[in-house]
């Protein structure tokens, strides 16, 4: 896929980005830049506005004030449609798979090939193809599913992520958004999903950003370039993993500088 | 399932270990009964009657294909049997003052005006789906009582979609029947071969997801209540036709029958799961058994009470296999 670029601008750009919900500023006037290849943590308390932020970008929330730009191209977002539809693949917090649905219906919900000549017309859905193409994609991938046609729900918590990890890896935007990947899985299951991250970073042959959204620093510190630190809706730090220490990033969140 | 976790009793067990087979389960209720009365009345088992239960079971099985559908998204509509009514004796009316031409117009119109007031009142101002279509259950089978004055409507000449018999390979099928199976045939390709069916049981099963996904919630759950107008419009002119009139009682109790065939079918009030050929089956199996406690000449009374068993029986399944789910979702 092809998008309007801007030469020498960044992959993302913020610009005072706010949301504000009658009194309360979720969001409050926030900007930064990310370039290709990183991967941001965002990191900061219950309520700090890590998800919203997330929303804003996925299209999901629409802000009160500020500006989005996509490689130096200004975005405005009304649905998580136009989101994707730019490039930029959110994995939610609360999985957003159908349970139902097997490894291939998922990467293609809201997606789905249609046969050619009158079947398309007919809304005749591919399911060979859809089914190929996923399981291409999942083969390329160092998870490993036992059944491609089992259904989501008769699978693990760690699973079920990797399935929602994968699917936006899949669609292989330019900017991937995970929100609290590792919440709600076990020791074992959160590090096969991490593992799983870094190799798709390390593997991708694509410009992707990441912005990797989580309250556990431990998680976000293994597979992150950059910090980001929310607290009461204000971006308070923004540091290179390199220059700074766990301690630091501790002190920003709580706010005890 | 993890060692320790919760099991949900033996019963959930056998609702969970059952759902396997839940298609063969039906099938074989159906062989059963079919059988018990073959052994036990000399006319169940004769083309004359076996014709005889597929027309009992036409209508329902109509509306039932369309209300599968709508369960599947997680939606209801218990309208259907006063827009039956509704819409049939718009037909009579209008086919006795203007010609029968009119009169299926405005059976389609009526149908679609029910369909269209459902919808906007479920999708535009977010009303729950039962609580709607209960009120224009009440609406329009006062509305019907309106068009024919109180009174019954005769339809003399309309014999073709409930009277007109076709011969295939020697046994006489009526239009009514051959109607039932396109309707089923084209809900089965809707729902199992189309994005539009995808959708609607990804609508169902995580409305939340179908939504971040991009699916146009709205405009698919829109769809589904037109496409029940058009089998209420169906069903309605069948009726009609059959009995040759229109009473202020047609399509009475007929949105129960249809939703105790859905759920009997295999689909769940809480939506993503349910098929027409399920419902097929299912409704196959309650015309059979009203067919049959007739031929032995059981008290009528009892017909209601093994209807109101089976719906309950279903439900009760349907909830513990919810259960199921939710232990295994919690792993």
């Amino acid at each position: 896929m092809t998008y309007v670029t801007v030469p020498g601008a960044p992959l993302l750009e913020i610009r005072h980005l706010s949301k504000h919900y009658g009194t309360i500023r979720a969001l409050d006037d926030v900007s930064f830049a990310l370039d290709r290849d990183e991967i941001v943590g965002l990191l900061g308390d219950n309520g700090a506005g890590k998800s919203t932020l997330v929303k804003c970008l996925a299209g999901a929330v629409i802000p009160t004030a500020g500006e989005i730009y996509l490689h130096g191209d200004r975005k405005v977002f009304s649905t998580p449609a136009e989101a994707r539809d730019e490039g930029i693949e959110t994995v939610y917090q609360q999985l957003a798979l159908v349970d139902i649905f097997d490894i291939p219906a998922n990467f293609y919900l809201g997606r789905e090939v249609m046969r050619d000549g009158w079947r398309r017309a007919l809304g005749i859905l591919n399911r060979g193809l859809m089914r190929k193409r996923a399981r291409a994609a999942v083969e390329a991938l160092p998870a490993r599913f036992p059944n491609l046609d089992a259904e989501i729900e008769t699978m693990s918590g760690g699973q079920r992520q990797v399935v929602a990890i994968s699917r936006a890896g899949f669609w292989g935007g330019r900017l991937l958004l995970l929100d609290e990947p590792t919440a709600a899985l076990g020791v074992k299951e959160a590090a096969a999903v991490l593992e799983m991250i870094g190799a798709m970073v390390s593997s991708a042959d694509t410009d992707m950003g990441m912005i990797v959204i989580s309250h556990n620093m431990e998680h976000v510190w293994s597979i992150c370039t950059r910090l980001l630190i929310l607290r009461q809706g204000r971006l308070v730090a923004d540091l290179p993993k390199a220059e700074t220490s766990r301690q630091e990033v501790v002190a920003h969140i709580t706010g005890a500088t | 399932m993890s060692p320790g976790a919760p099991t949900g009793g033996v019963l959930s067990k056998l609702a969970g270990r059952v759902r396997f087979t839940a298609m063969q389960a039906r099938v074989g209720v159906l062989i059963i009964l079919c059988v018990f009365f073959t052994i036990r009345s000399p006319f169940f088992f004769t083309s004359t009657n076996l014709v005889n239960v597929l027309v009992n079971g036409a209508v329902i099985g109509i509306i039932g294909s369309a209300m599968t559908l709508l369960l599947v998204a997680r939606q209801v509509d218990v309208s259907v049997g006063s827009a039956i009514g509704f819409a049939g004796a718009v037909f009579a009316v209008f086919a006795r003052d203007y010609g029968l031409e009119w009169g299926v117009v405005g059976a389609i119109g009526a149908a679609m005006a029910i369909a269209a007031i459902n919808a906007v009142a479920i999708i535009k101002f977010r009303v729950n789906s039962i609580l709607t279509t209960l009120a224009t259950l009440v609406a329009f089978r006062g509305a019907s009582k309106v068009v024919m004055d109180g009174r019954a409507v005769r339809i003399e000449g309309f014999r073709f979609l409930g009277r007109t018999r076709f011969e295939v390979w020697g046994i006489e099928v009526p239009v009514a029947v051959i109607v039932l199976l396109l309707v089923v045939a084209i809900f089965y390709v809707i729902m199992r071969l189309t994005k539009y069916g995808q959708h609607m049981y990804a609508i169902g099963a995580n409305p939340q997801a179908a939504r971040l996904a991009g699916i146009p919630l709205e405009r698919q759950v829109g769809i589904a209540f037109v496409l029940t107008g058009a089998t209420v419009a169906l069903a309605a002119m069948i009726v009609v036709s059959q009995v040759g009139a229109v009473s202020p009682t047609t399509g009475e109790r007929m949105e129960f029958l249809a939703l105790t065939g859905v759920i009997v079918g295999g689909a769940s009030l809480y939506g993503g799961r349910g098929s027409v050929i399920g419902t097929l089956v299912a409704i196959l199996i309650l015309a059979v058994l009203d067919n049959g406690l007739v031929l032995l000449q059981v008290q009528s009374f009892w017909q209601e009470v093994s209807r109101g068993v089976l719906l309950l029986g279903a439900v009760i399944f349907d909830q513990l296999g919810r259960r199921e789910a939710e232990v295994r979702m919690e792993v």
